[in-house]
C-alpha cells in the first residue's frame, strides 16, 4: 500500500476510536457503492451518521475540511440516500466530517464537523 | 393534526393562512409549499435558528404546507407560525387553540415587529380568535378594542405558554386622551386671505377638494397646513380604516384621532401616489385616507400621474391590479392643490409684470386638464398680501383655529344626521342620486342654478359638486334649506374654475 493510502486508513481507524468516545456506535466501516463510498456509518442519539474521514499531514496548505468541495458533499448524500433505501431506516440521518491533522512526530489530532450539508446540498 | 394560523395580507385585509408541518426522517432539510414569497421562503433558516436558541434541534425532513395553496403568502410574519408548527409537530409544544400568530424572528429567537398587525388582530375579533402579537406591536394591538392579544418577545416565552408552563398577560386596551396636536399654524396667525380661510373651513365641514392659485410667497402652503388644524377628529369608524392602512405599511399608529396630512413632491411616481409594486402596498393617496392630500406645485406633477388621480377622487376608493393579484384601497381623501397662475408666477398680480408669453401661459394652463377641473370643489384665489399687510405687527383679526373646528364638527354632525341611514358621513361622498333626493334645495335657488348652469356650461358631475359645496354652507349656517345665498356662494367657488387664469 502506498503512503497516502496507509496514512488515509490509519486515519480512518483513529477516527472510529475517538467518535465510539464520543458516544457514536459505529455500524459499519467503508460501504461501497456505484456512486461513491462512505468510510464510516455510525448511530448516534437516534440518528444515522454518515462519516467522511479526511486525513492530512502538517504543512500541507489547506486544512483536511476544506478539501471536501460541493461535488464530495454531493456524493455522500447520494450514498446516504442509497444506503438508508438499501436498509430501510426511516429515521433522520446526516453527514458528519473527521478532519485528521498529522504532525511530524505522527500524532494525529481529531476535529469533527457535524451536519455538514446544511443550506450546501438540496435534495 | 390541528393546524397552526397565521396570517398574510391582501390589500388592508388579513387572510387566515393554515401552517401544516409534516417532519419525517432524513438528510435535514425544510420545504415549504404554499405559493411563498422570498421573504417566507427564507424564514426556514431564522425558524431553524430560533428553534435551536431554545433548545429544540430539528432533525429530518421538514414539509410545511401553507394553506390555501393558491393564495400567495407573503412577508416575513409567517416565521412564528412556522416555527410554532415545527415544534408542535416535534411534540414539543401543544398546537394553540382557536389562536392567530404573527411576527418575524431574529436568530436567537426573539420576536421582531411584524406589518398588518391590525388587519390581523381585526380579522382575529372577526373570528373570536385570540391573537398572539410581536411586543415592539403592542400599541397598534391594543387599539383595535375588544382583542384578546397576547404580545411575545420571544419564541421560548410563547412555547412555555403553549406548554402551559407560564402565562402571558394580555394586552390591555389603550386609553384615549382624546386630545388633538395643536393647529401648527394657527387660523388666527395667518394674516388677510379672509377668502381662502373661508373656503378651508367648506373644505374641512364637507370634505371637498380645495385648488389653490397664487402667486409664490402668497401663502399657499402655509393655509394649506392650516386645514390640519381645522379639521375634525376621526370617529371611531374611520380611525380604524386610518389605522389599518398604516399598520399595512408597518408605519407607527400616531396620534389615533388626528386626520392623516400627506404632503406628496412632485416628483413622486404614480405607484408612490397610488399604491402597486412587485408586492401590492397602499400609496400616499391611501395614506390620506379620510384626511388630506396635498399637492404643491400641482402643475409641476407628472400628467399620468394626475389622471391617475381622477377615478380614486370620484370613487373613494383605488383598485390596484397587477400580475400578482388586484386589490382595492381605501382612497376618500380630501385633495388640495395649490399652483402658480403661470410659469413665472405673477400673472394677475397687482404690482409685478408677468413676464410670461403668452403660449407659455397656455403651455402651463394646458397642464391641468378638464377632467381634473371638474373634480375640483372650492377654487381659491390666493393674492399676495400688500406690503402693509405684511409688516403690520397687530395679530391677524380672525378666529382661531379651534373656534373654526367647532364650527366644523357641528356641520360634520348635522352631515352625519342626514346621510347615516346610507352609510355616509359627510357630503362630499354622498352619491349624487341621494344627494339630489334630500338637498332640500328652494325653489328660487333652483330656477338660480338653470340660469348659472348654462352660462358656466356646468357638467352634470360640476352641478353635483356645486350642490354638495351648497349643502355644505347651508351645514356650516345650521340651515336645514339650502338657499339662494348658500348655492351663490358654492358657485362663486366654483366660477374660479374658469376666471381665476384671468383674474
Amino acid at each position: 500500500m502506498s503512503g497516502h493510502l496507509k496514512l488515509g486508513s490509519a486515519g480512518e481507524d483513529f477516527a472510529c476510536r475517538k467518535l465510539e468516545e464520543m458516544g457514536y456506535e459505529i455500524i459499519s466501516r467503508n460501504e461501497r457503492f456505484k456512486a461513491g463510498e462512505i468510510d464510516i456509518v455510525a448511530m448516534e442519539s437516534g440518528e444515522l451518521a454518515f462519516v467522511e474521514v479526511r486525513t492530512r499531514s502538517i504543512g500541507v496548505m489547506s486544512p483536511p475540511e476544506a478539501t471536501v468541495g460541493p461535488r464530495k458533499l454531493r456524493k455522500l448524500v447520494k450514498c446516504g440516500q442509497i444506503y438508508v433505501e438499501n436498509t430501510g431506516w426511516e429515521g433522520p440521518w446526516r453527514v458528519d466530517i473527521a478532519a485528521i491533522t498529522v504532525d511530524k512526530k505522527g500524532s494525529m489530532k481529531f476535529e469533527l464537523f457535524k451536519d455538514v450539508t446544511v443550506g450546501l446540498v438540496e435534495l | 393534526m390541528r393546524p397552526v394560523i397565521g396570517v398574510t395580507l391582501h390589500g388592508v385585509e388579513a387572510r387566515k393562512v393554515e401552517v401544516e408541518v409534516e417532519i419525517t426522517g432524513g438528510l435535514f432539510s425544510i420545504s415549504i409549499v404554499g405559493l411563498p414569497d422570498t421573504a417566507v421562503r427564507e424564514a426556514k433558516e431564522r425558524v431553524r435558528a430560533a428553534l435551536r436558541s431554545v433548545g429544540l434541534n430539528v432533525r429530518g425532513r421538514v414539509a410545511i404546507n401553507l394553506a390555501p395553496a393558491d393564495l400567495p403568502k407573503e412577508g416575513a410574519l409567517l416565521d412564528l407560525p412556522m416555527a410554532v408548527g415545527i415544534a408542535v409537530a416535534m411534540g414539543e409544544a401543544k398546537p394553540p387553540e382557536r389562536a392567530i400568530l404573527m411576527g418575524e424572528l431574529a436568530l436567537d429567537g426573539r420576536v421582531r415587529k411584524a406589518r398588518g398587525v391590525v388587519p390581523a388582530a381585526v380579522l382575529a375579533l372577526k373570528e373570536r380568535f385570540k391573537i398572539f402579537v410581536p411586543k415592539e406591536n403592542i400599541g397598534e394591538v391594543s387599539l383595535v378594542k375588544g382583542v384578546e392579544a397576547y404580545a411575545v418577545e420571544s419564541l421560548g416565552e410563547l412555547l412555555a405558554h403553549l406548554r402551559g408552563d407560564m402565562a402571558l398577560k394580555r394586552v390591555e386596551e389603550y386609553q384615549e386622551t382624546g386630545e388633538l396636536p395643536k393647529a401648527d399654524p394657527d387660523l388666527s396667525e395667518i394674516k388677510g386671505h379672509t377668502q381662502a380661510k373661508r373656503a378651508l373651513e367648506i373644505a374641512a365641514a364637507g370634505h371637498h377638494n380645495v385648488f389653490m392659485i397664487g402667486s409664490p410667497g402668497s401663502g399657499k402652503t402655509m393655509l394649506a397646513k392650516a386645514l390640519r388644524g381645522i379639521l375634525p377628529p376621526l370617529s371611531d369608524q374611520e380611525a380604524m380604516d386610518v389605522l389599518l392602512i398604516k399598520s399595512t405599511l408597518g408605519l407607527p399608529p400616531g396620534n389615533i384621532r388626528e386626520r392623516p396630512f400627506r404632503i406628496v413632491h412632485h416628483t413622486a411616481s404614480t405607484v408612490a401616489v397610488c399604491g402597486g409594486g412587485p408586492n401590492l402596498r397602499p400609496g400616499e393617496i391611501s395614506l390620506a385616507h379620510r384626511g388630506v392630500l396635498f399637492l404643491d406645485e400641482f402643475t409641476e406633477f407628472r400628467r399620468e400621474l394626475v389622471e391617475a388621480l381622477r377615478q380614486p377622487l370620484e370613487d373613494g376608493a383605488i383598485v390596484v391590479s397587477r400580475a400578482s393579484g388586484s386589490v382595492s384601497y381605501p382612497a376618500r381623501v380630501l385633495l388640495v392643490a395649490a399652483c402658480n397662475p403661470c410659469p413665472c408666477g405673477y400673472l394677475g398680480d397687482p404690482i409685478r409684470q408677468c413676464r410670461c408669453s403668452a403660449s407659455a401661459i397656455e403651455r402651463y394652463q394646458r397642464k391641468i386638464s378638464g377632467p381634473i377641473v371638474d373634480r375640483m370643489d372650492l377654487y381659491v384665489s390666493v393674492p399676495r398680501l400688500s406690503p402693509q399687510e405684511l409688516v403690520s405687527i397687530n395679530p391677524a383679526d380672525s378666529t382661531d383655529s379651534a373656534t373654526v373646528r367647532q364650527r366644523v364638527i357641528k356641520a360634520r354632525t348635522l352631515q352625519l344626521a342626514r346621510w347615516e341611514k346610507w352609510g355616509y358621513s359627510c357630503n362630499a361622498e354622498v352619491p349624487e342620486k341621494i344627494l339630489r333626493k334630500h338637498l332640500s334645495l328652494s325653489g328660487d335657488a333652483l330656477t338660480f342654478l338653470e340660469k348659472m348652469a348654462g352660462k358656466l356650461q356646468l357638467t352634470g358631475r360640476g352641478i353635483t359638486r356645486i350642490l354638495r359645496v351648497a349643502r355644505t354652507i347651508a351645514d356650516l349656517d345650521g340651515s336645514s334649506d339650502v338657499g339662494i345665498g348658500h348655492l351663490s356662494e358654492a358657485l362663486a367657488y366654483r366660477k374660479g374654475a374658469s376666471m381665476l387664469w384671468m383674474s
